[in-house]
């Protein structure tokens, strides 16, 4: 077997494996005629969309497997974020008092996930929120923008939480 | 017991409160689409998660617990995934974001037209 | 108690959804519109999940689960249907 092939054969599993694991979710009975339902139509699901559910230029499994203990401890330090700059947010509400931007900088992540889940994480927390994302090309509307300069800006407005990232996705 | 989850639910549900007032006034108090979803995420996505994070105190057994801890879960997904294609919307229809008067600002001075957008060529 | 909590918070997301609404009718974008929108799908969610904490089944929870699924896409389709109106109307299939 060559590589691709191998490479190939794991994304079909991987995508079967996600589809049956949704169909558990949603089906929360064990009989053996709901498994095996399940099972067929995750395996035909998956045969056909599998190229479209991995793209096939993501190099190895590293690039989008997370490790599970970090992402946790990422799930909490983000909700951490929502609750903090939310308090901020009431606070520009109430007072007006507010420096709305847009600003753009890179982010140092690499895999497409990694960088998916940063712009949505963004965005989650209020105050700013991604309007694009072009490869490492970030473009943020910020509402309390202190700085014009954009590595700083990117320092501010990702924080720790690209840090946090970085551990769970390479 | 119950008396502790009932009381841990109420502080997420006046959090809520809070939040959802604090988004309302901000829709109403801001002119332009970018700042109006700022204020919006706070009742849209605050307001709603404390409730959904009450509402799973509150769960009476662990069936529906569990429906409600991968509630959230698709909340924190599909909540930002909607804020930014409004933001995406708003970004491409080339509306330049709200400045506000020259007295409150409370960032640096001088222009940084770098960083804006440059004008739709149309 | 319990009881009178998730009455409670289901009446204020309902008063919330009021305001929200307005702000759905007024809008004078349809960026607006759409930042309305996406509240009020949220907010249903959120009455959704009380409600079926409050009866106690779990039945109306995979109502809001799917809910959630189906109105994001619907919401999706609602922004391209709007961006492409808007494109071809400023000018016969501009760039994008």
């Amino acid at each position: 077997m060559r590589p691709e092939h191998i490479w190939n054969l794991t994304r079909f599993l991987l995508t079967t494996g996600a589809l049956f694991g949704v169909w558990l979710l949603f089906s929360p009975s064990l009989e053996p005629f709901s498994l095996g339902a399940g099972l067929i139509g995750s395996v035909l699901l998956g045969a056909l969309t599998y190229k479209e559910f991995i793209a096939q230029h993501d190099a190895s499994l590293g690039s989008f497997m997370p490790h599970p203990q970090w992402l946790v401890v990422f799930l909490g330090v983000l909700i951490f974020y929502l609750y903090q700059s939310s308090w901020k947010m009431l606070g520009a509400i109430l007072t007006g008092r507010a420096n709305p931007r847009i600003v753009h900088f890179r982010t140092r992540l690499r895999s497409d996930l990694a960088r998916m889940v940063l712009s949505n994480s963004i965005t989650f927390t209020p105050g700013t929120i991604t309007l694009d994302l072009n490869d490492d090309h970030l473009t943020v509307h910020w509402f309390f923008c202190n700085t014009s300069h954009a590595k700083l800006a990117g320092e501010t407005v990702k924080g720790r939480m690209e840090q946090h990232l970085r551990k769970v996705w390479l | 017991m119950m008396l502790v989850r009932e009381i841990l639910a109420l502080l997420f549900f006046a959090s809520a409160v809070v939040f959802g007032i604090g988004g309302v006034v901000g829709l109403f108090r801001f002119p332009d689409p970018y700042s109006r979803l700022q204020a919006g995420s706070l009742a849209g996505t605050t307001a709603v998660v404390s409730v959904f994070f009450g509402a799973l105190l509150l769960a009476p057994n662990w069936a529906i617990a569990a429906r409600i801890i991968v509630i959230i879960v698709f909340f924190l997904i599909s909540a930002p995934t909607g804020a930014h294609i409004v933001a995406r919307f708003t970004w491409n229809s080339g509306l330049d974001p709200w400045r506000p008067p020259l007295q409150k600002r409370s960032g640096p001075d001088e222009d940084t037209d770098e960083t804006e957008r440059p004008r739709r060529r149309r | 108690m319990t009881n009178l909590l998730l009455e409670g918070m289901q009446w204020v997301l309902v008063a919330f959804s009021v305001p929200t609404l307005v702000r759905l009718l007024l809008g004078p974008t349809a960026a607006d519109r759409l930042v309305a929108l996406n509240i009020l799908s949220g907010l249903a969610l959120g009455f959704l999940v009380l409600r079926g904490v409050q009866e106690g089944r779990a039945l109306y929870l995979d109502v809001a689960l799917v809910y959630d699924i189906f109105g994001f896409l619907g919401f999706l389709a609602i922004a391209r249907f709007l961006k492409d109106r808007m494109t071809d109307e400023s000018q016969g299939g501009e760039e994008e």
